[in-house]
């Protein structure tokens, strides 16, 4: 029979290791001119207005400018396409446009384009993705000269230039009338620095550098030429191409995998900040189940106690990932929780389960949809003061559905908002009344939430927040779990700067021989 | 007719070394101790049974065999090689998984679920299979055509997918792989079963036992089932090792058993992101599941070599 | 004959309809597909919106005749997740699914027919131990963890292949390899009884004692009538490559039809799922038909009857 000798393992990973020093130094010639990214996920469209997907958002880094954006520096929501703004009162925004911005196709961007692209996420029938949210807070779009636009608001929304920044591309007066949805997605007019050149849906897109944009913007002449995106949804693949010289580039790897090649010469790693949080929700309000544990604050609080959120982030999640105490993360505007925090004290834990009636513990459903290493860590954390969690670990579609049916005792999810550096992009979601997320029940949490986001002045919304955040931490709605790192591995050579909100510039890429 | 035409498995008839020399080695002795004579002489099946003897043991005794506890997980000493590897420790034979658990114990308790799985689903196959037959074989009419049809979708939808489906919507757990894996592993009994049905329903001794008062149905239960016996061990014995890679492949693909259980498909799945830095967390349970399927597979060749002697007739 | 083909015909639509209504409640019932549209960050009011915009919120019967409807004048409806029409979809699928299959049925032929006649012209030799032990070996083999295995040792250790993906033919030759060793032992094992039969059969015996045919005479002859039941069992092997597939394109990460079925599991697609299962369930009764069929050809003694 067939056994595996110490030997082997050995000698395999050495030859392994051999193999892949073969192959880089193979693959690291002159390759200034273009850069080949792994996708994991299948894009199906070019369109940011259609897209929805994360790799969307890295995708119209490039081929996109909106009118505003944001500074990979401050995180801050800066103009780009556009030239200046100014509030006029709480709910009307002017912008004045650069008059020196083209659309791929050469013809020059105006005001007409500007007021065609909102109108036409504004309208119903159009079916872009962000269209709900921008319906959400913008009720008209004027074009008060040939560069100059007015947005009338229907309620103050701090974040206007942030959803501006992330959701809405600008597109040529027409695009929609003269092609169709489904043919824009082929030849694609944006005003970003790179044109789409080639693209088969859900497997290649090819980008050319555009000559003619404009050189104010911070994007201008990128140094990269070509850039190619592969999809590749499996890591392995992804791996094992980047060793080959297939691809040059791979987001969002696996902390392990990111770890194993540092061992490596010839293979680099960044590692950066991504805002994106993990938690578990608890169904306070007992909607799943009217008689269910969770309904007890003090049960609630065991669970935070019990789960050893340090132990997790330090090594599963890893990277410059923190372990949370409150709804949000840390690199947000308004994260400035006061309230209670949780240590992590199984002793504790155990004594408050005595307390509110359960010094057997329980058993529960967890579910779950991704990070299936951190959703076991928990459970096993769990068993500990004796809490039998089932671990179900589902697909999104199923996911979702559960959850929106109000079916789940818990689950641990993750949040990522876009990136936004503001508290409103998670509470928003996942505190205010009517969503599904949603499972603490309480009303006044969900008005101050509300009022925070239509709140102007930040003084006030830091206010808000904080009370928000405390109630939150203090009735433990949630098992705030950690912020998430982003690990990108590249070839050598490649110069990248890591992101702070987890989105890559891929602008700034270059070769550094 | 048709389906007997599709369903055309070799594996159940007998090809084995012995060949020649059946005939003589069954002279002059009952059929068991013949059977147990030939059994000694089959190499295939020693081994077999050897390795599945084993498997049983390390199954049952895993609590107090397994050096840890597979379910608790120790972060700080996640991912650790086995222990004659650089970087390995001895408490930890075979190195740790992700989550820091002794693999060597995740393994040793593997096999409770492989086996479990496997002799779950077989039986589930089982009893939908030769009770299917029965009923067809013994009554015909429209009964068999109802039961031809079922084999007829049963052949013809890709039964992956299906149970993918299935596991997918229903929800993971042991209970829904066995019976899912059962459900769509039955047509090699049902076809036994229902060709034995036919022809043993002219023969003689079940007229005999009709006339002395029993109804139709306890006839072919009594008397077709024993004559079967032989048959359907070996059928069974194949659908083990068959149930055995389902769930492996089942649990590799995340739709078979839910994690934290050590199944060793769902093993490899979870090594697999790692396997080219870390390959024993995809060789070791591979290995595992190689050895426990092949053992399955001789035994169930080795007893159709012993107990099928009737094929050269 | 006709009438066969045409109930068989029948029976394989009634079967196709059950699946796929079944199927379609299924899903209808335990999953959101909105949510996996808008992706896991959209918020609420864009996945209610998507939800209105696809007709979720219909009922389930009426959601499945206007499916069904649709694919009977030829179409296979729009994926939810690609926005692709589903025939299109299938189209740039399909080529991958069936080279391989076709590519792995060469190997499972070159490998399991040497072998099988081997074992049956000289029985209980090495070559027949050899063989035995090939089959027995490949039938415990998992499949999916084989192809792991081949990619570390002939994509990494040793890059001769390419890891995954499906552009050139040099991309086929592993899950070419992996797929076709699935099937080797049930067509060696066939092959060998088949010849081992025929060669014991009257005659042949007979012809070989009165020394009226050559070696190589009987080997044709021989070969001819072993090699039947073969056939029809490799048009059947073709169908379950079509099945295995599902667990090759996703260890090797092929754009193939397997691949884009667990996909759409995952993601909900019911359209594409749908259509999927349909296709496969005719495939597969297409191919049965077309064994019995090639029997029925090659046996004089079936065609006479």
């Amino acid at each position: 029979m067939r056994i595996i000798h110490p030997r082997r393992v050995g000698i395999g990973l050495t030859s392994l290791l051999a193999a892949w020093a073969l192959s880089m130094s193979v693959h690291a010639d002159a390759r200034s001119d273009s850069l080949v990214v792994a996708l994991a996920m299948p894009l199906t469209t070019v369109d940011r207005l259609y897209s929805v997907q994360r790799e969307g958002l890295v995708l119209a880094q490039l081929t996109d400018d909106g009118l505003f954006h944001v500074d990979p520096d401050t995180l801050e929501f800066v103009p780009l396409a556009a030239a200046s703004y100014e509030w006029v009162g709480e709910t009307r925004l002017d912008v004045v446009l650069r008059d020196d911005v083209k659309f791929h196709d050469g013809s020059p961007l105006t005001a007409d384009d500007v007021v065609y692209t909102f109108d036409w996420v504004l309208d119903r029938d159009s079916g872009t993705s962000r269209g709900p949210v921008i319906r959400g807070w913008l009720d008209r779009v004027e074009k008060i000269g040939e560069h100059r636009v007015s947005f009338h608001l229907k309620v103050p929304y701090p974040m206007a230039l942030r959803d501006m920044a992330v959701s809405v591309p600008l597109r040529k007066q027409g695009t929609y009338a003269h092609t169709g949805i489904r043919a824009v997605e082929q030849q694609l007019n944006g005003i970003g620095p790179y044109r789409v050149t080639g693209f088969r849906a859900g497997r290649e897109i090819e980008l050319t550098r555009f000559e003619d944009y404009y050189q104010a913007s911070p994007k201008a002449n990128p140094a990269i030429k070509y850039m190619r995106f592969r999809v590749i949804p499996d890591q392995g693949t992804q791996q094992a191409e980047l060793l080959s010289g297939g691809i040059d580039l791979m987001l969002d790897v696996p902390p392990d995998v990111a770890d194993n090649v540092r061992h490596l010469p010839n293979v680099e790693r960044l590692e950066g900040d991504d805002i994106r949080i993990g938690y578990i929700t608890l169904d306070a309000a007992g909607y799943s189940d009217p008689n269910t544990p969770f309904k007890d604050v003090r049960v609630r609080r065991a669970l935070n106690h019990a789960i050893n959120r340090q132990a997790i982030t330090q090594y599963l999640v890893r990277g410059s990932a923190q372990a949370l105490d409150f709804a949000c993360h840390p690199l947000q505007f308004g994260c400035e929780g006061t309230g209670p925090v949780y240590a992590y004290d199984p002793g504790k834990a155990r004594a408050l389960l005595t307390e509110a009636g359960y010094p057997n513990g329980f058993s529960f459903d967890l579910w779950a949809y991704r990070d299936k290493v951190m959703g076991e860590a928990i459970v096993n954390d769990l068993r500990v003061v004796g809490i039998n969690a089932n671990l179900r670990y589902v697909k999104l579609n199923v996911f979702s559905k559960v959850r929106n049916d109000r079916d789940m005792s818990a689950f641990f999810a993750s949040y990522g908002g876009g990136g936004t550096a503001d508290a409103s992009a998670i509470t928003g979601v996942h505190f205010v009344a009517n969503t599904p997320r949603n499972y603490s029940g309480d009303e006044e949490l969900a008005a101050t939430v509300l009022a925070a986001e239509r709140t102007i002045d930040p003084e006030r919304r830091l206010e808000l927040y904080r009370q928000a955040l405390d109630r939150i931490a203090d009735q433990a709605y949630w098992v705030p779990m950690f912020s998430y790192s982003q690990n990108f591995l590249l070839a050598p050579g490649l110069d990248l700067s890591v992101p702070r909100d987890g989105v890559p510039r891929l602008w700034q890429a270059r070769w550094s021989n | 007719m048709m389906t007997t035409d599709t369903v055309k498995n070799p594996r159940f008839v007998a090809e084995s070394q012995t060949d020649g020399e059946q005939v003589d080695t069954g002279l002059g002795l009952s059929p068991a101790k013949a059977a147990l004579k030939r059994a000694r002489g089959h190499t295939g099946l020693k081994i077999g049974f050897g390795i599945i003897l084993l498997m049983v043991f390390l199954a049952l005794f895993a609590p107090w065999l397994a050096p840890h506890d597979p379910y608790v997980q120790n972060l700080p000493m996640r991912l650790l090689p086995p222990a004659w590897v650089d970087g390995g420790e001895w408490r930890y034979l075979l190195g740790t998984d992700h989550l820091g658990r002794d693999y060597l114990s995740r393994i040793i308790y593997g096999a409770r679920i492989s086996l479990a799985i496997g002799i779950g689903a077989a039986t589930v196959g089982a009893i939908i299979g030769v009770t299917l037959g029965l009923l067809a074989g013994y009554f015909g009419g429209w009964l068999d055509q109802a039961v031809n049809f079922l084999v007829t979708c049963q052949l013809a939808i890709p039964s992956l997918l299906l149970i993918m489906a299935l596991v997918f919507v229903i929800g993971q757990s042991i209970t829904v792989v066995i019976f899912v894996i059962g459900a769509t592993h039955w047509v090699f009994y049902l076809v036994v079963t229902r060709s034995a049905t036919l022809r043993l329903r002219e023969m003689d001794f079940v007229a005999a036992a009709r006339s002395m008062g029993c109804s139709r149905f306890q006839v072919a239960v009594r008397e077709v089932l024993p004559n079967l016996s032989n048959q359907i061990m070996v059928i069974f014995t194949l659908e083990v090792a068959i149930a055995i890679l389902s769930e492996a492949t089942l649990s590799f693909l995340g739709l078979g058993i839910p994690s934290p259980m050590p199944s060793w498909g769902l093993m490899i799945a979870e090594g697999k992101t790692s396997m080219f830095f870390q390959p024993w967390l995809v060789v070791l349970p591979g290995l595992a599941l190689f050895m426990l399927v092949i053992a399955v597979n001789l035994l169930g060749d080795g007893v159709r070599d012993v107990t099928v002697t009737d094929r050269r007739s | 004959m006709a009438s066969y083909i045409l109930r068989r015909g029948l029976l394989a639509l009634l079967v196709a309809l059950v699946v796929s209504f079944g199927t379609f409640a299924l899903f209808y019932f335990a999953t959101d597909p909105a949510q996996t549209i808008a992706g896991e960050d959209a918020p609420p009011e864009m996945v209610e919106e998507i939800r209105q915009e696809y007709g979720f919120d219909r009922p389930v019967s009426v959601q499945y005749v206007a499916w069904l409807g649709g694919v009977f004048q030829g179409d296979f409806g729009e994926s939810y997740f690609w926005k692709q029409p589903v025939g299109e979809l299938i189209r740039e699928h399909a080529g991958v699914t069936i080279i391989l299959a076709l590519s792995s049925l060469m190997v499972t032929i070159l490998i399991a027919l040497p072998l099988g006649i081997g074992a049956a012209l000289k029985p209980n030799s090495w070559v027949d131990r050899f063989a035995l032990s090939t089959a027995v070996s490949a039938q415990a083999i998992p499949n999916f963890w084989l192809g792991l295995m081949v990619i570390i040792l002939l994509a990494v250790m040793f890059p001769i292949f390419p890891v995954s993906g499906d552009a050139t033919w040099r991309h086929y030759v592993l899950p070419a390899l992996v797929l076709g060793a699935s099937s080797v032992p049930a067509v060696m094992r066939l092959t060998r009884t088949g010849l081992l039969e025929v060669l014991g059969a009257d005659y042949i015996r007979t012809a070989r004692a009165k020394g009226f045919m050559g070696y190589q005479l009987i080997f044709r002859q021989a070969l001819r009538n072993a090699l039947l039941p073969v056939v029809s069992v490799l048009a059947v092997q073709l169908g379950h490559k079509l099945g295995g597939s599902v667990v090759t394109e996703s260890v090797f990460s092929m754009n193939g039809l397997g691949r884009l079925a667990v996909e759409s599991i995952f993601n909900s697609d019911i359209p594409t799922v749908q259509s999927l299962i349909l296709i496969f369930v005719l495939t597969f009764v297409l191919l049965t038909l077309a064994a019995d069929l090639i029997n029925a050809w090659l046996d004089p003694r079936i065609r006479m009857g």
